[in-house]
């Protein structure tokens, strides 16, 4: 207190008094009312690598001593360092496997606590003058497999084997997509190619953005990408679903479901049961399941969750 | 004082032989497990990496060899001293410009370029060449007053708005050579009549972008070759008759020979192992295609992208650990047969220049 009162003596002298004691006013008295302090640390997926620094930020604003640490080294890594105990936060764009859950309950007697905290889809782009509008799913796999596991009878390599592109001057279609290590690379192949195999053809690259990139400068290429970085120089395909219906990329249909390759995004806590949160953690999901928290995914490219859904998750 | 610096230098030394030889132990230990598999698979997952480390390299080579090469025998045996120790630093200053940077130039703006106009680069790779050798003839045709303006010592000077001159002229030259030869696109021509593939990021770029960065290496180790040359040699070549191309040719090339078989084995070296280039330059598609206009995927690349996301332990895992090996041990083969060579051609030089 006496501190304060020297500081205020010295800052009347410098003339911004008013409005500078109000500042230390009001955040002794925040500090005051919500005693929340502590480093939270997270390690997961590098699609979220963006959304959770956000979700960082925004929490040191709401609580001063609270400092929220990731480490985004893909999903396949937040199952393994919750386990080995060395985070208790892991963010993942995919559920955890079976056998990743059946490690983490023999590890601590308890399964993990499985929070949805977002949505996101991939997305077929195609060049920004592409007159394709949209593709069932066969006719995805057709274009990106050579197993055509969905049910396609042949092949397609070339624009003029779609009936949109008859007229579209460019032979054969490039392929472009991420890196086969990456949960994207995966999640493309599992749920658009019915876990068929890929084309070798493919351009494999380091990030979703340089797939972006790639396909906005070559009219003849097709490729896929997370909903959160297309830009104007591509143009995302409708999807046809199974009862023959075109469902266009919007925020509604990627938050309902219908869009067919949206999925959640998932957050795992080691929470023992019957034993309340940790403080900080406690923070960070009020945070998340927050209106103000599901703005940031907004903001930071996903899309949020329904109402429903926000309200059942934030009584985890 | 003086035998505690030895120690501590000798120490140094000894400890980074031994981080070299735990990194080659390191990667031999984490590669057994695949060794003993003796798979079908890993022989089928690392072929295409091979295949396009190779074909990545050899573009580059092909790009960089008469560039470099022809520079280090002009600045060696034509230029001037004082030209030459103004652009000898220049040239070894393009070795400061990170892999990365010139990744990114070549994946995203020289890429997307070539595509948009492949016939004008086309054109360029065989008129520019030609456009040298023109430049030679019409040199010779020149009146003598003419050539003593335009002296040979000083044409690194002169041609450079020469060849500016060229490259105008192929830009404006080649659609029409395009819609002469071909009546219509090329890229469609390629596609359609040949049933050529043509991906953005090529065996081409990767070449030119590699053979970009592998340039200033083999230069500065050629032209050092060729200037350690004992000048007592070539005059005496000189006072028996010889004129300059037949000193050079007869002469400072076989002897400085090894020197430069060394400088190529240092450019190839670093071609193999350059990682963010090919990263970024060549598409990543595991193909198995000698095709110039199809991309390839490098072991170099490979690693980088797939490991920090494969599972220890896994097949991909032990894959990429022994594709590390290979490339450990081929860099570390090239560069030691290039260091020895070097060193026997030196001490050589040196007895023939005392002979002399």
């Amino acid at each position: 207190m006496n501190s304060c009162a020297t500081s205020f003596v010295f800052l009347r002298r410098s003339g911004y008094a008013g409005l500078l004691w109000v500042l230390l006013l009001s955040a002794s008295a925040n500090t005051l009312a919500s005693p929340v302090s502590g480093t939270l640390s997270a390690v997961g997926s590098n699609t979220m690598a963006g959304l959770i620094l956000r979700w960082g930020e925004a929490l040191s604003q709401r609580h001063p001593d609270i400092n929220l640490q990731f480490q985004a080294s893909g999903s396949a890594n937040a199952p393994s360092a919750l386990i080995t105990g060395t985070t208790r936060l892991g963010p993942m764009s995919r559920q955890m496997t079976d056998t990743e859950r059946r490690a983490f309950t023999q590890r601590y007697g308890y399964p993990p606590l499985e929070l949805k905290v977002a949505r996101d889809a991939l997305v077929v782009i195609v060049h920004r003058h592409n007159p394709l509008a949209e593709l069932t799913r066969q006719q995805v796999d057709a274009l990106f497999s050579t197993t055509r596991e969905c049910g396609a009878n042949a092949a397609i390599n070339r624009w003029q084997e779609l009936p949109a592109t008859q007229d579209w001057p460019f032979g054969a279609i490039a392929l472009h997509g991420r890196n086969s290590a990456s949960g994207t690379y995966g999640l493309f192949q599992q749920r658009a190619l019915c876990g068929g195999e890929f084309r070798p053809t493919l351009s494999q690259h380091p990030g979703a953005s340089a797939v972006v990139a790639a396909v906005g400068e070559s009219p003849g290429s097709i490729g896929y990408a997370g909903y959160h970085h297309l830009t104007p120089n591509v143009k995302a395909v409708s999807l046809i679903n199974a009862e023959g219906q075109a469902i266009a990329l919007s925020e509604n249909s990627v938050q309902s479901g219908d869009y067919p390759l949206s999925r959640y995004l998932y957050l795992y806590v080691n929470a023992p049961p019957e034993q309340p949160l940790p403080t900080a953690e406690k923070a960070l999901l009020d945070l998340i399941f927050s209106p103000e928290g599901q703005q940031i995914a907004r903001s930071a490219g996903f899309v949020p969750l329904s109402e429903t859904v926000r309200q059942q998750q934030a009584h985890w | 004082m003086d035998r505690l610096a030895t120690t501590v230098i000798t120490a140094g030394a000894f400890a980074v032989l031994a981080a070299i030889l735990a990194i080659g132990v390191f990667l031999l230990w984490e590669s057994l497990p695949m060794l003993v598999m003796d798979d079908m698979a890993l022989f089928n997952s690392l072929s295409p990496l091979v295949w396009g480390t190779l074909k990545a390299a050899l573009a580059a080579m092909l790009f960089a060899l008469p560039i470099a090469l022809g520079a280090a025998v002009y600045t060696a045996m034509y230029m001037p001293a004082r030209q030459r120790t103004r652009i000898k630093p220049l040239l070894e200053m393009m070795e400061a410009i990170p892999g990365v940077v010139i990744g990114f130039i070549a994946g995203l703006i020289l890429a997307p370029w070539v595509e948009r106009h492949l016939t004008s680069t086309l054109v360029l790779l065989i008129w520019l060449p030609a456009s040298a050798l023109l430049a030679g003839i019409l040199w010779h045709a020149l009146h003598k007053r003419w050539r003593q303006r335009l002296p040979f010592s000083s044409a690194a000077i002169w041609l450079i708005p020469w060849f500016a001159l060229m490259v105008i002229l192929a830009l404006w030259a080649a659609p029409l050579v395009e819609q002469y030869l071909l009546g219509e696109d090329l890229r469609r021509f390629l596609d359609l009549q040949l049933g050529i593939n043509y991906a953005t990021r090529n065996a081409m770029i990767v070449g030119a972008a590699m053979g970009f960065a592998v340039i200033p290496s083999v230069y500065a180790l050629a032209e050092d070759a060729l200037s350690d040359v004992p000048p007592a040699l070539l005059e005496g070549a000189q006072a028996l008759g010889a004129d300059r191309w037949q000193a050079l040719w007869k002469v400072a090339l076989p002897a400085a020979g090894p020197g430069i078989f060394s400088a190529v084995m240092i450019g190839a070296g670093r071609a193999v192992g350059e990682t963010m280039i090919v990263l970024m330059a060549s598409g990543n598609t595991a193909l198995l295609s000698a095709s110039p206009f199809e991309g390839m995927r490098s072991m170099a690349a490979a690693i980088a992208i797939e490991m920090p996301e494969a599972a220890p332990g896994s097949s991909t895992y032990h894959m990429l650990i022994f594709a590390a090996l290979l490339l450990f041990g081929f860099t570390f083969l090239v560069n030691t047969l290039a260091e020895t060579v070097r060193l026997r051609l030196r001490t050589r030089l040196k007895r023939m220049g005392g002979n002399a």
